[in-house]
């Protein structure tokens, strides 16, 4: 069924429309603004609702010159992003409610998290890259302004730009991807275009497109462009790094953005292109990725110290899980990827929100201050069961499933690849599918033993949340243990239809259509009821996991040792080039600070690239005309001569200024001889204007800054010779044309009052001053602009002079 | 600050004859601004006088003294962004802004494009016997109000310098 075209734009319309209701929306309403976002989120996930069970493409044209337009299209995987953004939007802006009661800035931190929601609803529905890289980046913008939310944090700084140098950055590597890619299809399809899914699209032609890309050598290098985009952006190694320093955002942000959302689309970005890039190097690539990124950042999320710093590297860890899975082959893996979007979401998003009721009501986030909190906090002891053994991969929770699946690819893979004679080393997959995995059982053990155990003196009283707090994640609990119990009823023969049929339609997006075989639209999951061993895998990791948490503190601590060494760091990295770029020696030359090494070099440019222009445009110079020179104009044209002349040999400012102010007057002259009085009064007044303006900061310069050496008065001669012969060179070729005076006649009929008229009429000037009809009537647009700019140049003078000791630099 | 920019006072000649000037200055102005449709002059053209008149001000008289002697009040902190008379400037250019714009829009509502112009003439007005009235003129007074606002901003903020 075709998917409603209302709907589905009001879903990019309303949350960009909430979000800039939001300032007017926060004055009436105060803190409680909260709740309006929610509602406009719940209305965003109504919309999402209603377009279950339609598939297919709505198409708004936006720049047709370059086939750019905001194409959307709705299957199961589009669905699925969508759902999330919308369904945990509501549930993080209610929390929020309670959270950010009494913090700053609530106004534009909650148009901030409205835009974002809007800008992940849009990469989740776009269907032309040029669309989907747009907000794409708008997701990077918002997520940088929402984790720099507390403006006078150092941390929060440092991280804010982390994230948006990494993310934005990866960003290009996909647009240049895409930009491959739209090449490729000029040559697959026929004709060049940036649709990627619909009909006449990339993935309706999947084959072709790899052919293509193939015989032009392009594929690896496409693959790595899209994989970078989807690396960064998803916190694969080795740029996990900005997603820990993202914690110092409020948490309901973390939860929002960096578990639930927009770190997932990166691994949306790979499971849509999935069904067009698949071959055997994107195996390769991705299943290494996603391996390596799930069994590193796992094992650094057990050195966490910090609650929200071990969520946020098992966040990375369980990218990779998804990253892993839509890069092995087949049914499984799609499924595999698919179905842990689904539980990560949830368990993660209903852990964040219990590390920020943790972090709340005990006062602290350190992992080595917490324990038996089940006592005070017994609603949220129970979610974080539930949560934490699915992310541990216990059965029967949640995240068994998908993790079962992950080994149940991982061993297929392994097996017919080295069935079919490839190496052993393809067993690799498997063995470090379960290595990664034990230190994944470990962390969430060890987040779980937070609310068990002995409570330390230290901690002192811990406060009971506010409803607003432990609704949602009760809720996000319950959806978990619901999926997860969905599973044993399963085994009795019971499905749980929806969630099943859901995620079945989430596969169809994602799997190859020649590739893989079968189970389209089928998926159903149960607890294992024989042998294999990719339960023997689980097993395997289970029981490593347990025996060896009793030693956690010494895994822990020897972890952090591996982990001092600098060059193992990728942040040493990011921190060396970041330093490096920032105190270059080449940026001591290039900004001196001075206005004019800045003058001197736009000068030349200018100067360089016009006269440029005219050389590679074959343009010669008119000859000089000399005729109709009035001896009157000769004379004025004479003493402005003069009188620049004089500007450059003034002893003084005073004197400059005045025989200055003589150039500025002969020309208001010469507009007068010329027969043009506007603007010649516009010319005298201005300056005057300029040289009252030079009297009251003339006294506060030196009155003379002493001589100048002769190289530097021979740099500057020359420099004024360049830019005098630019545009001596542009007026002589700018009168030499003689275009046919088409508009001008019609100016000049049209402007003034026409011999017949009746009282009212609007069809002409009606002014005796055509200079000031075409200002105000036939070009009022542009003198619109025009003001606009002189607005704006104000606004800039009071921001940059007046208010620059706010912000930033205190 | 409060005894002008200047470090000398200026002299009793520029004191008067700036009294007498910026008068004289304010009124060619505003004829300029209104007769700017059939003769030269023009919102833009008048804007930059009337800012000349302002400077003037400013440099012989001190930047306080538009607030003190005019307004009646005592200038705070001085030419800070959120008080004072650079805030009442900023309202000037930002109500001109909206003039210009909202008459562009008020000949939408009329069923015609953004911006467009209309001329209406009245008959048997005394003195005039016919007078024609621009719509243009409402454009012209929202320039004038973004220039006088912007320039007067400009000049109040680099002279707090």
């Amino acid at each position: 069924m075709q998917p409603s075209r209302t709907a589905l734009l009001a879903l990019l319309v309303v949350p960009f429309l909430g979000a800039g209701l939001t300032p007017l929306v926060y004055r009436v309403l105060g803190e409680r603004t909260a709740y309006y976002a929610a509602a406009v989120a719940a209305v965003c996930l109504g919309l999402v609702g209603s377009l279950y069970g339609t598939t297919g493409t709505v198409v708004v044209p936006w720049i047709p010159s370059y086939g750019v337009s905001l194409a959307l299209y709705v299957d199961g995987l589009a669905l699925l992003v969508g759902t999330l953004a919308s369904g945990v939007g509501v549930l993080v802006f209610a929390y929020s409610g309670g959270y950010m009661h009494g913090e700053p800035g609530q106004a534009k931190y909650y148009a901030t998290l409205l835009a974002f929601m809007g800008s992940m609803l849009g990469v989740a529905f776009a269907a032309d890259l040029i669309a989907l890289f747009v907000f794409w980046e708008l997701t990077s913008v918002s997520s940088f302004l929402l984790i720099g939310h507390y403006q006078d944090a150092d941390a929060s700084l440092y991280a804010a730009r982390k994230s948006m140098l990494v993310t934005v950055s990866g960003g290009l590597f996909m647009l240049v991807g895409f930009l491959v890619l739209h090449d490729a299809a000029g040559a697959a399809l026929g004709e060049a275009t940036f649709r990627l899914a619909g009909e006449g699209s990339m993935l309706a032609n999947a084959d072709a497109m790899v052919a293509e890309l193939r015989t032009r050598g392009l594929l690896v290098p496409v693959l790595a462009l899209v994989g970078l985009g989807a690396a960064t952006k998803s916190a694969q190694v080795p740029f996990h790094i900005w997603l820990p320093n993202a914690m110092e955002a409020p948490t309901p942000v973390s939860a929002f953005l960096h578990s639930a959302t927009m770190v997932k689309a990166g691994v949306y970005l790979v499971g849509r292109f999935r069904p067009l890039l698949f071959t055997d190097e994107w195996l390769v690539l991705f299943a290494a990725l996603g391996l390596a990124t799930m069994t590193v950042t796992a094992i650094l999320a057990v050195a966490a110290s910090d609650i929200k710093e071990l969520l946020a590297y098992s966040t990375a860890s369980h990218l990779g899980l998804i990253v892993a899975g839509f890069g092995l082959s087949g049914v499984l893996g799609a499924e595999t990827g698919a179905f842990h979007i689904l539980n990560h979401a949830l368990f993660k998003a209903a852990l964040f929100l219990v590390a920020g009721i943790v972090a709340h009501e005990a006062g602290t986030r350190a992992i080595d201050d917490l324990g038996g909190l089940y006592r005070d906090l017994p609603v949220t002891a129970a979610v974080t069961v539930v949560a934490a053994l699915g992310m541990a991969g216990l059965p029967p929770f949640n995240g068994f499933y998908s993790k079962e699946l992950l080994f149940h690819a991982a061993w297929e893979v392994a097996t017919e690849a080295v069935a079919g004679g490839g190496s052993p080393l393809w067993w690799l997959i498997p063995a470090v599918a379960v290595f990664g995995s034990v230190f994944t059982f470990l962390y969430s053990i060890r987040f779980l033993m937070l609310f068990f155990g002995e409570k330390p003196e230290a901690l002192g009283e811990v406060h009971s949340p506010p409803v607003a707090m432990t609704a949602p994640a009760a809720l996000l609990g319950a959806l978990a243990l619901a999926v997860g119990l969905g599973g044993v009823t399963a085994t009795a023969g019971v499905h749980l239809a929806p969630v099943e049929a859901f995620v079945g339609s989430v596969v169809d997006g994602t799997v190859v259509a020649a590739g893989d075989h079968g189970g389209h639209g089928n998926f159903s999951y149960h607890l294992p009821t024989k042998v294999t061993p990719y339960l023997l895998m689980s097993a395997l990791t289970v029981g490593v996991g347990a025996a060896a948490y009793p030693s956690f503190d010494r895994i822990r601590d020897g972890v952090r040792a591996v982990r001092a060494v600098d060059p193992l760091r990728p942040n040493w990295y990011y921190d060396g080039t970041v330093h490096g770029l920032d105190r270059s020696a080449a940026i001591d030359i290039v900004q001196t600070g001075q206005l004019r090494t800045y003058v001197v070099a736009l000068s030349l440019v200018t100067a360089a690239l016009t006269l440029g222009a005219y050389a590679a445009a074959g343009t010669g110079l008119p000859a000089l005309v000399a005729a109709g020179l009035e001896p009157a104009l000769v004379v004025v044209l004479l003493v402005a001569v003069v009188g620049a002349v004089a500007v450059g040999a003034a002893p003084s400012h005073i004197a400059g200024v005045l025989t200055l102010s003589i150039v500025g007057f002969m020309v208001a002259i010469f507009y007068i001889l010329a027969s043009a009085p506007d603007l010649a009064l516009t010319q005298l007044v201005v300056e005057t204007l300029v040289l009252v303006i030079f009297l009251l900061v003339l006294d506060k310069l030196p009155a003379f800054y002493g001589s100048i050496p002769r190289l530097r008065a021979l740099r500057d001669g020359l420099v004024a010779l360049a830019v005098g012969a630019t545009v001596t060179v542009t007026v002589l070729l700018s009168t030499a044309a003689t275009p046919e005076d088409v508009i001008a006649a019609y100016f000049v009929e049209n402007a003034p009052v026409p011999a017949e008229h009746g009282p009212v009429f609007v069809d002409a000037g009606g002014g005796g001053n055509i200079v000031n009809v075409i200002l105000v009537d036939f070009r009022a647009f542009d003198t619109l602009g025009e003001i606009s700019v002189v607005a704006m140049a104000a606004l800039s003078v009071v921001t940059l002079v007046a208010m620059r000791e706010r912000g930033e630099v205190r | 600050m409060s005894g002008g920019s200047l470090d000398r006072e200026p002299t009793v000649i520029a004191r008067t004859v700036t009294r007498l000037v910026v008068p004289v200055i304010l009124v060619t102005a505003v004829a300029l601004l209104l007769q700017g449709h059939n003769l030269p002059g023009g919102g833009f053209i008048a804007g930059v006088l009337t800012t000349t008149a302002f400077a003037l001000i400013y440099i012989i008289y001190g930047l306080d003294y538009l607030e003190t002697e005019l307004l009646h009040r005592r200038p705070t902190v001085p030419f800070g962004t959120g008080t004072g008379i650079v805030r009442e400037y900023g309202n000037v250019f930002a109500a001109g802004l909206a003039v210009a714009g909202g008459g562009g829009l008020a000949a939408v509502a009329l069923g015609f494009p953004f911006l467009t112009q209309g001329v209406a003439f009245f008959e048997g007005v005394p003195v005039y016997h016919e007078f024609e009235i621009a719509s243009a003129v409402v454009f012209d007074l929202g320039v004038y109000a973004v220039v006088v606002g912007a320039l007067l901003t400009i000049l109040a903020v680099v002279g707090a310098e």
